[in-house]
């Protein structure tokens, strides 16, 4: 090494090590969520609400005069790599708690590391049921919460809209052959049987599958008015087009998992006579969401979802946990357990407020497919 | 019901058939299951879209367009990983294969991205679309009439190649004996190199028809199709290239009115069971020939 160099070195280090002081010490969080594979552009949109907060937390001071730090963990949406995922995070003992995961079979299989070491999740996304029934250590304290409605809601949520609001008497039903797509079906099927809406036929698919004309050909001799679509919205673009191939002219209903533009851009005019449950829409977002929306445009180039206002909410109930807990893991989940009645965290997307099994409830909205775009249904129910 | 199920399965067969053709043919020469095959069609559905929407090339020409460079492209894959390992193990050059695929998956993925897309509609003929024959509830588009048509076609040509051509004569005589071939003044390399010009090139057509079909196309597409089209393969026999024509609409057929008429959600299952009990009870598949152990 030459003399110049080093003493270049010298000097660069000294500069960071006078620059550093503004920050005492960074707080770590971990971020797990598809960042590749099928299920990216989930991950891109938690990745984009979560950077928007950090990034204001920071601007403010950070936490407690902390930088908040976070470590992205890409698990693919694949219960195989989160369970990969999860005991890194678990062992990193800096981190304090973890945002994520996206998908509920990821969510459920890195849950079990969390409880253990002792860790909190939040999930802004993951909707499975199951997930509230495994999240208690053996003393009954609750690691895993998530800021988003469950799938039983969801389930009976669509299910009464497609009777009630919709009018529809008979739909047909796809679902993935995974947690999600299971869950949400049965509590859909469950509740258009009790309120007279008739099941045709339920048929289930794996990721990846495109092909979907042998199905659709067996419900179109049973003629349904609607296909429920309990799975995300690549495999659902599909089922809509080849519907529409095959001469059918159905009403498409389902989950939060067909929230994507690309729904649209894939099943085209197909897509049209869609209605799908949301945790929120722009139409009655408060002022500060309406702002968060306007910065998420100006940064990203695209329209903001219902992840990207989890995720980010997420992170503020954390970096709030962060606050009263300290660098403590135990502490910061008694934090976040903390939000309950009289005392809600209150975000973009609205209240947030744990039960004792760290879910929550969140009204639902519809938004629909009208014209090549989504857009608020005009028939909203309560 | 049942008339819509056979055209159902009619279509993914004749795509299933296109894809096996390439694999077939690979494998009766070299004696290689190119399981980067499967890629192979996934970048002639990319590359035909880009061509489209990044130069602008019409529908027609583009196809034209991607055949030529997932041919070449089949080439470069034998020349890189084939060629070296020509006289090492069987195993190795399998392995090569594999690892050829993953490759390539990653490669699409970091030039085109991970999400889904559809495939630039604006440049299909709107014809497409529309529905050419609907008699009592059977509905056939004018696209499945296309990919029908194209199929037949290619195949015809594909034929003509293989029994009226000097290439394609040189291509059977390496199939039967790669050395005597050699000392009768065959050019072996530049054989194999043509067959995998043609198969890919056959690979490529059925990833553009897959994805104006489903209006998709992801860079994971093609491992599915890639295991489907060497079922049909073998079901028809390997090294055969009617035999894998006819493996590809069994195999559809197989798949379309099982998930008909039993499950869904064992689609996949029952191609493969379809394929078990081919192999067990006639090993060699429908057309294929008992192969002579080497000495």
């Amino acid at each position: 090494m030459s003399k110049r160099l080093f003493s270049v070195l010298v000097a660069a280090l000294a500069v960071a090590l006078f620059a550093a002081p503004s920050f005492a010490a960074s707080v770590k969080i971990a971020v797990a969520a598809p960042f590749t594979g099928a299920a990216a552009p989930y991950g891109d949109n938690v990745k984009a609400g979560v950077q928007i907060k950090v990034d204001e937390i920071n601007a403010a001071g950070g936490i407690n005069g902390n930088k908040l730090e976070v470590v992205w963990m890409d698990e693919q949406c694949d219960p195989k790599e989160a369970a990969t995922v999860a005991p890194k995070i678990a062992q990193d003992k800096s981190i304090l708690a973890v945002v994520g995961h996206v998908c509920s079979s990821a969510h459920l299989a890195a849950l079990p590391n969390y409880v253990r070491a002792g860790v909190a999740a939040i999930s802004p996304t993951a909707t499975n049921v199951a997930i509230s029934e495994k999240n208690q250590d053996r003393a009954g304290k609750v690691w895993s919460f998530r800021n988003v409605y469950r799938d039983d809601f969801q389930g009976v949520f669509m299910a009464r809209y497609a009777k009630n609001m919709l009018g529809l008497n008979s739909v047909a039903v796809f679902y993935e052959n995974n947690d999600y797509g299971i869950g949400l079906k049965d509590a859909f099927s469950a509740e258009a049987k009790k309120i007279g809406l008739n099941v045709v036929g339920e048929e289930a698919y794996v990721k990846g599958a495109q092909d979907f004309a042998p199905q659709l050909t067996k419900f179109r001799a049973a003629n349904p008015e609607g296909i429920f679509i309990s799975g995300y919205y690549g495999e659902g673009a599909l089922i809509a087009s080849q519907a529409k191939q095959l001469g059918m002219d159905v009403v498409k209903l389902g989950g939060e998992g067909l929230d994507n533009v690309d729904y649209i851009k894939l099943a085209r005019d197909a897509a049209e006579k869609t209605y799908v449950a949301v945790p929120f829409i722009e139409d009655v977002a408060s002022p500060e969401a309406k702002q968060f929306i306007e910065k998420f445009k100006a940064t990203y180039k695209r329209d903001a979802d219902y992840m990207s206002v989890n995720a980010y909410d997420a992170t503020g109930i954390v970096a709030e946990a962060i606050a009263k807990g300290g660098a403590d893991r135990e502490k910061v989940r008694e934090a976040m357990a903390g939000f309950n009645a009289s005392n809600p965290y209150m975000g973009i997307g609205g209240k947030t407020v744990f039960d004792e099994k760290g879910d929550c409830e969140k009204p639902a909205f519809v938004k629909m497919v009208i014209d090549g775009k989504f857009a608020a249904a005009p028939k909203q129910m309560n | 019901m049942l008339e819509q199920q056979l055209i159902n399965g009619l279509t993914l067969g004749v795509i299933y058939a296109l894809i096996a053709v390439g694999y077939s043919m690979v494998y009766g020469v070299i004696e290689l299951i190119n399981f980067a095959h499967g890629e192979i069609y996934m970048f002639g559905a990319f590359f035909c879209a880009t061509f489209i929407t990044v130069l602008g090339v019409p529908f027609f020409p583009a196809i034209a367009m991607a055949m030529l460079c997932c041919g070449c492209l089949g080439v470069l894959l034998d020349i890189i990983a084939y060629r070296p390992l020509r006289k090492a193990p069987r195993l190795a050059a399998l392995i090569t294969a594999i690892g050829m695929s993953i490759f390539l998956q990653n490669l699409a993925m970091i030039i085109w991205g991970s999400r889904p897309r559809p495939f630039p509609q604006e440049a299909l003929p709107t014809f497409f679309r529309e529905t050419a024959f609907s008699f009592s509830g059977v509905h056939l588009s004018w696209l499945q009439v296309f990919i029908f048509a194209l199929t037949i076609v290619l195949m015809i040509s594909l034929n003509l190649v293989i029994t009226k051509t000097k290439t394609g004569t040189a291509m059977r005589a390496l199939a039967q004996n790669q050395k005597a071939a050699a000392l009768m003044g065959i050019n072996v390399n530049r054989v194999i190199s043509f067959t995998f010009l043609i198969g890919s090139s056959l690979g490529a057509v059925a990833g553009i028809l897959v994805s104006v079909f489903y209006n998709t196309m992801y860079p994971t597409m093609g491992y599915n199709a890639g295991v489907k089209a060497f079922s049909a393969a073998v079901l028809g026999g390997i090294g055969s290239v009617p035999g894998a024509m006819i493996g590809g609409i069994v195999l559809g057929v197989a798949e379309a009115l099982g998930a008909g008429y039993i499950s869904s959600l064992y689609r996949d299952g029952i191609a493969y069971a379809v394929l078990i009990a081919v192999i067990l009870f006639k090993p060699t598949g429908f057309l294929g020939k008992s192969v002579r152990q080497k000495a």
